[in-house]
């Protein structure tokens, strides 16, 4: 029993328990191959965090378990940097947008609900997708039929947009403009959420641009380093929502834990994984729905006069 | 209470005093156990003791009749707002809400004995004893609505441990010596408190004596507190430093190359 009181956020919490929850979610991420803020935040939320708090401090824990797997990345020189500057700057701007939307709702008392329900939708649907993709995959393999490849469109809308760009590394010659919308789509969504986004942001790159998938997973992982690094800066200096040892205390955790979660989902099969997260995904998204349709303990609630600085 | 307060019910106090009764009275002298309180990182809550005597020696000899001691520990007062969640389209939403500019951050009333029994409704609304008598400041006017708030800010803050009332959370050791506890909670706001220690007698008002608490962050709560709220640029900066270097740290001590 090791009580911490968190500074920013204001409740007191068991070290072990917090570790545990970065080092459990650090798992799931390294086993399937995903950032988890998606899973942590709403989980800190759980724990009785208010979820601007959690969101910021969500983001900021992102940068440590990102900066981990994109050394790595680097190693293997998996990483476009040109496509990373465009997405960073698109991120920036969407960064901008979703810290102030954080603050204007807190100041009308609408960002925890807000936030609950935009991750009731996002992992409602995004769990739902892969839960019929990998029940479809697992039947597939069972009776024995090889799984269809999918065939790539060799042309679609986006080479009819301006303001092209070469990415030698990605062997792309596109318009900016696709990239900086998504670069713009998962800062909005870091710093609304607390999450890195690349649930979105994986399938967009390899379906929409065509970028080959190792170059798309280690640029994805590069550029979100930076997108929640400025998520973070800017919550702290607007919002005050960041809570830098917690942050600290779920990094150390998530860190440890990835590790070993790399190692237990080179054990399991892909689409068993896959069947695995979207329950897990879909086990969240309820709860969360549950605390907002079932009847509060009390209907009221006090919390300090928003004071602008 | 403002010193202003104070020092009006201290002056009604010695007029009364010279005006109805020349005799000399009991006075009451009262400190806590502690000045300071340090929340560190494994704060979890502290007990304060408030302890004092009825001091008979500008008296020729102790009159009759049972002396009651009211102890009031409050933070300072601080903006808040209430807000009540409604039922729209199957989910709960934060629905309509009240300010009030002036809630005590803490506010513990401990007595001898049940406190309403000991003065006057209107003497213990003069000195701000027991949550009723509270002023929150609120802006409109006294209506159904402002009463049900202000009655959710008093459950809510005792759920919390952040407002107390104890009848009998002073209790006398002989007739002049007496001491009370109150538990600090986990939580507890800083600032400056004050006790105030109110001497009673077949519900007159003998005297009163002021102390002060200083409840502080301290060391790296401190440090951590000023940053966020001060230099939170320099804050969110060395958050994302941290980050990357625990990231850093778990590649090179889990790297398999």
């Amino acid at each position: 029993m090791l009580q911490v009181y968190l500074p920013i956020a204001e409740v007191s919490v068991n070290l072990f328990v917090m570790l545990g929850l970065g080092a459990a979610v650090g798992f799931l991420s390294g086993m399937f191959g995903v950032g988890g803020g998606f899973l942590l935040t709403p989980l800190l939320m759980f724990s009785g965090v208010a979820a601007p708090i959690a969101v910021a401090t969500g983001a900021n824990q992102i940068i440590a378990t990102s900066v981990s797997g994109a050394v790595a990345q680097w190693r293997r020189g998996n990483i476009d940097l040109r496509m990373a500057n465009v997405l960073i700057a698109g991120g920036a701007v969407g960064a901008m947008i979703g810290v102030v939307l954080v603050r204007l709702l807190r100041q009308i008392g609408q960002a925890d609900l807000l936030i609950s329900l935009t991750y009731v939708v996002f992992l409602g649907v995004i769990g739902a997708l892969m839960l019929v993709e990998s029940v479809r995959a697992i039947h597939k393999s069972r009776s024995g039929k090889p799984i269809p490849a999918r065939r790539a469109n060799t042309h679609n809308w986006i080479h009819g947009l301006p303001l092209k760009m070469r990415f030698p590394t990605s062997r792309l010659y596109i318009s900016a403009i696709p990239p900086l919308l998504i670069g713009t789509v998962v800062g909005l969504l870091a710093a609304f959420l607390g999450a890195g986004g690349g649930f979105i942001m994986v399938p967009a790159m390899i379906y929409l641009l065509r970028m080959p998938t190792n170059i798309v997973i280690g640029t994805s992982m590069f550029q979100i380093i930076f997108v929640t690094a400025i998520v973070t800066l800017l919550h702290a200096t607007f919002n005050h929502t960041l809570d830098a040892v917690l942050a600290l205390i779920l990094a150390a955790g998530g860190v440890m834990g990835g590790q070993f979660g790399v190692r237990a989902g080179l054990k399991l099969k892909g689409e068993q994984l896959r069947l695995l997260l979207a329950l897990l995904v879909l086990g969240v998204a309820a709860r969360l729905l549950l605390d907002l349709v079932l009847k509060p303990d009390d209907v009221y609630s006090v919390v300090p006069l928003f004071v602008d600085s | 209470m403002s010193s202003h307060r104070l020092a009006a019910i201290l002056l009604a106090l010695c007029c009364a005093a010279r005006a109805e009764d020349p005799a000399p009275q009991e006075t009451i002298q009262s400190d806590i156990s502690t000045r300071e309180i340090s929340i560190q990182s494994n704060f979890t809550g502290i007990e304060i003791l408030i302890f004092g005597s009825v001091d008979f020696s500008r008296t020729p000899a102790p009159d009759e009749g049972d002396f009651d001691v009211i102890a009031v520990i409050r933070a300072p007062d601080e903006p808040i707002v209430v807000r009540r969640k409604e039922k729209v389209a199957g989910i709960w939403v934060n629905g309509a809400s009240e300010t009030f500019p002036l809630v005590p951050g803490f506010y513990a009333v401990l007595a001898s004995h049940p406190f309403r029994a000991i003065a006057t409704e209107e003497t213990l609304k003069a000195l701000d004893i027991g949550y009723r008598n509270l002023d929150f400041a609120p802006g409109g006017k006294d209506d159904a609505k402002e009463v049900a708030f202000r009655s959710a800010v008093i459950r809510l803050k005792q759920q919390k441990n952040l407002f107390q009332e104890h009848d009998d959370g002073v209790s006398f050791i002989g007739r002049s010596l007496f001491r009370a506890t109150v538990d600090l909670p986990v939580n507890v706001p800083i600032g400056r408190y004050t006790a105030n220690v109110y001497l009673f007698r077949d519900g007159k008002l003998l005297g009163t004596n002021h102390s002060t608490l200083e409840v502080s962050k301290a060391g790296f709560e401190r440090v951590i507190y000023l940053l966020a709220l001060k230099r939170p640029f320099l804050y969110g900066l060395s958050a994302v430093a941290i980050a990357v270097l625990v990231g850093l740290l778990g590649w090179m001590v889990f790297r398999r190359e």
